[in-house]
Order: structure tokens, then C-alpha cells, then sequence
């Protein structure tokens, strides 16, 4: 059964493609290979085939024939549309392309990946191996929500969802771009409760997201940037702290904090400055070195050390 | 299996103009770059094998040859070139170029965006993705990739993991991976004879060691140092810990109406697990084994009497 489905597809497409000017439908139902049964029959199979080709992404053109035939509506596939363009493709473009796209490994999106660049090795470009590049990516399983996503974002439709968190678990959003960042992925979209735009991580999400059937719900804003609602890493952020660093300890600490002091009788301590950003890993990586590290300024930074020891030893 | 029409049908389309241009290609090939089994692509053969234009004559086939399981193409009809990209396969393609892009160095960087702008052009939808440059890459990151490259000996001075201190070793790098936001370098390491894994962050200095072969022999495993089961109980709020260190977590359960999680730890350098766990201040409590519990509470004892007066 699927075998003959398949056959009357493939002959459909190559007659559309091979036709240069609009074929009937009655032309189609007797010449093309596969339509079978009753006249009805026939023409409900044709219906279904196109749909078919259309989910597949294939356009099929459809024109009126000149006047000289009825009113009958004609059928072909621009040939424009459904090939593969990517002009002046060159071998090295090829070779990152592959080599890009080998980051997948087992993941959800590998499939995509790769038969995107079967589709780009099939134009005829020689392969060459001039680019190398000896990395892996291995991250957080991004599992189907991506592509429900990808859906979503490109019909502009609004999604629902619930999400693990403190306060609210469901959520309503417009959403406007998927973010790949240290190994995470996140959503950033408008928040249709908080009415602001709001950062996500996929991996919070509960179960499935419910995507709404109508499209072109909503509009990105021109003026969007994913950048800035991510947590925010530039120079206004980085804080400094001084720190005392017993003799032999420390060994991050010191090679990327700046020495203040040495301890020259060689037995007590150094004392660095060291910038940072993130105060609770900070403190975390302070609170690793045992008591080989002390911090001595700023006071608040002290204040919120000595709490977070406070709370193990409750 | 059961494959839909439609799946196959897409399959077939693709299939054609690959031939056309890997003419002579085998079988196992095939199956490998569409993904599919031998049998699978052996069916699809001869199914393509009877489509063609109406008409139906032998003129009108697709007509390709297959013998001794290698296939050559010499009529694909209309199909001689490939489908356009979905946008599945295009957006896939553009997301996996910038994370390529967030990873080297500057170089490249150019030649990415002007090999983006080409895949957009004829593009009908629109990325949805957005990579973000791995705020962390190292600078070393540029010098270690071509050692894995060219296979380079190094002598690394390495701060280590479980105790605040740094030791030099030979090691033969292997492969670089990225993974919750930290890079790793996979090498052999001939100084502990085991397969080591190093955070590139870690890596205070380094330097090629000339004239020096290390080979690392083939399917060595390295093991850690295996302490007893540890249980532990993290609070939400804490999952970030979770989230960094998923590699050595057994079990996990919710526990929705205390808000945490009660994990269960595979055996791990337990040095290691008590300074992490203190800087969380409370929110990850040890439960299993109590000497640990005990040490723990004693060493936030011992740090906080630096802070007296």
C-alpha cells in the first residue's frame, strides 16, 4: 500500500516538474501513473496527493489554462522553487558546512542537520578536505520542544506552556527567538501575564507546550535584541574583591587576580585583587578553597560569605 | 517499521539527484548517509526504479544500474537536482554554523557570515535561533584545538580538581568537548597512565613538548577513585549545581511538596563534593553517609572562624 503511494508521489512530481506549461487535472488523472478506481475516487486521491506534496514543502503552482479549455484549473511545480539555490557555493564553504553540522552527534536536530547537507552535497560541488576542526559540542538534550518552536516562531503564533518555578507554572507567551547559550537553550519571548519580555530555559519546561492554531498572532519587534535579555556579562557588571590567599593555595585565584601584596617572610599569605561578576558563584568558588582563602573586602560581599556558611551548619 | 508514504516519498526525491552526483556509490554508503538500513534503501531502489514521466516506456524511466550493490544514475528525468531545503534542514544548518562561529577564534568568523547570508537568500522563513558567543571560551582554546589536530604532545600545568592545588603533566590531547558550559580537553595522560579529562579553565599554562611521543593505548578507560553511595537533598533553588554536574547523578526525584530534589550520587572524589557543596550554603544537604555530613558542617565550622572578630 505505502509502496504504490509512494510511486503515484514520485510520478506526480517528476510530471509537474517536467511540464513547463499548467497540466489539467484531467490530464493528470489520465496520464499519470497510480490513479486508479472511479472518477470520484481518482479525484479525491489527486486532492490528498497534493496536500501531500504541499506538507513536504513542494509548491505545486496552480494557473488557469488559456481560454481555449473550459475553466478547468492547471497544476505544475516551478521548477525555480523547488530546487536547491545556493549559488557560488564554493568546496571550502562545503567542508564547514559538514564539519558544522557533525555538532549534532545523536541529538534531535542531527536528522535535520544532515539531510540538509545531503541536499547541499547533491549540487555537484567537488569535496575537498581543506578545513578541519577538532571540536564537540555536547549539550543539554534539546529535545522535540525545538522543533514545536521553530513552528511556532516562524507562524507567529502563541504558545502556552507550564514552567518549573517559584511563582507562576503556567505560562502564555508570543515567542520570539530560541537562544543557545553555555551549553543551554533558553526561549525569550513576550510574556502575555507579565506583559514584558521574559528569558526561559527549555530545560524547565513541563511536559508538552500547546501551540495556538491561528497564525500571525504577533510581531517581533523591530528593536528586539536577544542579547539584551540575557543575564547581563560586560564591563559595568564586573565587581572586585580583595582576597587573602595562603602560600601555596589558591592556584585559579592567582593566576587571574591581580597581586596587591607579597608576604615576604614566605609562610603567611598574598593578597590578590580579583575581579568578578556572578556574586553567588563568586562566593562559591571562594567557599571551595576552604580556609586557605580569606575575604577581606567588600564588606557586604563578607557579610553574604559568612551567611552562606551560617546555612550549612543550621 | 512502519514508515509513512510520506517519508519515503521525501526520501526518494532526495535520493536521485545524490546519486546523480556520487555516481557509482555503494549500497552501505547510501544507507549510512541517508540514515536508513541497507534493506531500506535496497526497497527504495527499486521503487524509484519504476517511476518516470508518462509515457512509462523505458525512455520515459528513471533509469539507473545497480549490480554487486553499487549504484550508478544515468536518467533521473526531471530529478536532477536537489529539493530545496524545509526549513527544519535550513534553520538547523544556519543554528549549527554560528555555534562552529562561537567556538573559533576570529578567523573563520567572516567566511561564516558571508556562508549564512548565502544559505538565506532564497530562504521563505525566518531563523528562529539565536547562539549566544560561549562567554567563556578560553584563550588557550586556538593553540589546544591544532594540538588535537596534529596531535601534539603537551606538558600542561594543571590546577586540579579536587584539592587547591596544580601539578604538570604529559599528556596526549585528544578531543576537545563543550559541554554545560565548560570546555573540556580528552587526553591521555601519561603521567597518571589513564584517560584524563581537563577543564580547558583549569589549564594554567601549557607547552608543546617537542621531539616527545606519547601514544595512548587503544580502549584504556580511566576510573575515579570510588567512594561509598552518597545521597544528598538539593533545593530548587539550588538545581544550578543539578544542572552543572548532571554526569555524576544516579537518581533523581522531585519531592514537589518540600521543593527539592533527592539525589543520588555515583561514587565521586568526596573532596571534591564537600567544598561544592558548602558554597551552596545550605540549599544541598548530605544525607548519606553521615561522616560526610559531619565533615561538612565542620569545615563551614572551621572557614567561618576566619571571619570572627
Amino acid at each position: 500500500m505505502s509502496d504504490r503511494k509512494t510511486e503515484r508521489l514520485i510520478n506526480l512530481t517528476l510530471a509537474l516538474l517536467a511540464t513547463k506549461r499548467y497540466l489539467k487535472k484531467s490530464e493528470i488523472l489520465a496520464n499519470v501513473f497510480g490513479y486508479e478506481g472511479t472518477q470520484e475516487a481518482k479525484e479525491r486521491m489527486f486532492e490528498r496527493d497534493k496536500d501531500d506534496l504541499r506538507s513536504l514543502g513542494i509548491e505545486i503552482e496552480v494557473g488557469d489554462l488559456d481560454v481555449f479549455f473550459e475553466d478547468e484549473p492547471g497544476y505544475r511545480i516551478p521548477q525555480k522553487s523547488y530546487e536547491l539555490n545556493v549559488p557560488d557555493l564554493t568546496s571550502r564553504e562545503l567542508a564547514i558546512l559538514s564539519i558544522a553540522s557533525n555538532f549534532w552527534n545523536d541529538s534531535i536536530i542531527a536528522p535535520d542537520a544532515q539531510s540538509g547537507i545531503r541536499k547541499l552535497q547533491s549540487l555537484g560541488i567537488p569535496a575537498t578536505f581543506d578545513f578541519e576542526f577538532r571540536m564537540k559540542y555536547l549539550f543539554e538534550n534539546p529535545s522535540a520542544l525545538l522543533e514545536q518552536l521553530t513552528q511556532a516562531i516562524d507562524q507567529k503564533s502563541r504558545i502556552s506552556f507550564s514552567y518549573e518555578s517559584s511563582s507562576l507554572i503556567k505560562r502564555s507567551l508570543e515567542p520570539y527567538r530560541i537562544v543557545f547559550w553555555n551549553g543551554y537553550w533558553y526561549l525569550i519571548g513576550m510574556d502575555l501575564d507579565r506583559k514584558a519580555i521574559r528569558l526561559f530555559k527549555l530545560s524547565r519546561f513541563l511536559g508538552e507546550i500547546s501551540i495556538s492554531k491561528k497564525k500571525n498572532e504577533f510581531e517581533i519587534p523591530v528593536d528586539f535584541k536577544a542579547s539584551d535579555y540575557l543575564p547581563k556579562s560586560n564591563i559595568d557588571s564586573v565587581k572586585t574583591a580583595t582576597v587573602k590567599i595562603r602560600n601555596g593555595a589558591g592556584v585559579l585565584l592567582r593566576n587571574r587576580g591581580t597581586l596587591l601584596s607579597e608576604d615576604r617572610s614566605g609562610l603567611e599569605s598574598d593578597i590578590y585583587e580579583i575581579n568578578f561578576e556572578n556574586e553567588e558563584q563568586f562566593l562559591r568558588e571562594l567557599i571551595w578553597h576552604g580556609t586557605s582563602v580569606e575575604l577581606l573586602e567588600p564588606e557586604n560581599l563578607r557579610e553574604a560569605l559568612i551567611s552562606l556558611l551560617k546555612g550549612v551548619r543550621s | 517499521m512502519s514508515e509513512s508514504a510520506l517519508d519515503r516519498t521525501a526520501r526518494a526525491l532526495d535520493l536521485v539527484p545524490y546519486l546523480l552526483e556520487h555516481q557509482g556509490i555503494s549500497i552501505p554508503e547510501l544507507a549510512l548517509a541517508f540514515g536508513v538500513s541497507e534493506k531500506q534503501i535496497n526497497d527504495d531502489l527499486i521503487l524509484i526504479h519504476m517511476c518516470g514521466l508518462p509515457g512509462y516506456t523505458p525512455l520515459e524511466l528513471i533509469e539507473m544500474f545497480y549490480e554487486d550493490g553499487y549504484v550508478t544514475v544515468y536518467d533521473p528525468q526531471s530529478l536532477n537536482k536537489p529539493r530545496s531545503m524545509n526549513k527544519f534542514e535550513a534553520t538547523s544548518l544556519l543554528l549549527s554554523l554560528d555555534l562552529l562561529k562561537s567556538l573559533q577564534t576570529e578567523q573563520i568568523a567572516e567566511e561564516i557570515e558571508l556562508l549564512k547570508l548565502k544559505l538565506q537568500r532564497n530562504m521563505r522563513f525566518e531563523n528562529p535561533y539565536v547562539v549566544v558567543q560561549q562567554s567563556e571560551v578560553s584563550p588557550l582554546i586556538a593553540r589546544l584545538e591544532i594540538a588535537v589536530r596534529k596531535s601534539t604532545p603537551l606538558r600542561i600545568n594543571y590546577a586540579t580538581a579536587t584539592k587547591d592545588s596544580s601539578s604538570v603533566r604529559d599528556i596526549l590531547p585528544l578531543e576537545i568537548t563543550l559541554a554545560n558550559g565548560f570546555t573540556y580537553l580528552n587526553a591521555w595522560c601519561q603521567s597518571s597512565l589513564g584517560d584524563r579529562t581537563f577543564r580547558v579553565d583549569r589549564i594554567l599554562s601549557f607547552e608543546e613538548i617537542e621531539g616527545t611521543v606519547i601514544s595512548a593505548p587503544i580502549g584504556e578507560i580511566g576510573s575515579f577513585e570510588a567512594s561509598a553511595k552518597i545521597d544528598i537533598k538539593v533545593a530548587k533553588s539550588a538545581r544550578k549545581f543539578i544542572e552543572e554536574n548532571r554526569s555524576i547523578i544516579a537518581n533523581m526525584e522531585e519531592d514537589e511538596q518540600a521543593s527539592e530534589y533527592l539525589v543520588k550520587i555515583n561514587p565521586i572524589d568526596s573532596e571534591w563534593l564537600i567544598r561544592t557543596i558548602l558554597g551552596f550554603g545550605g540549599q544541598i544537604k548530605i544525607i548519606e553517609p553521615l561522616e560526610l555530613a559531619t565533615e561538612l558542617q565542620n569545615r563551614a565550622e572551621l572557614i567561618s572562624e576566619l571571619y570572627k572578630g
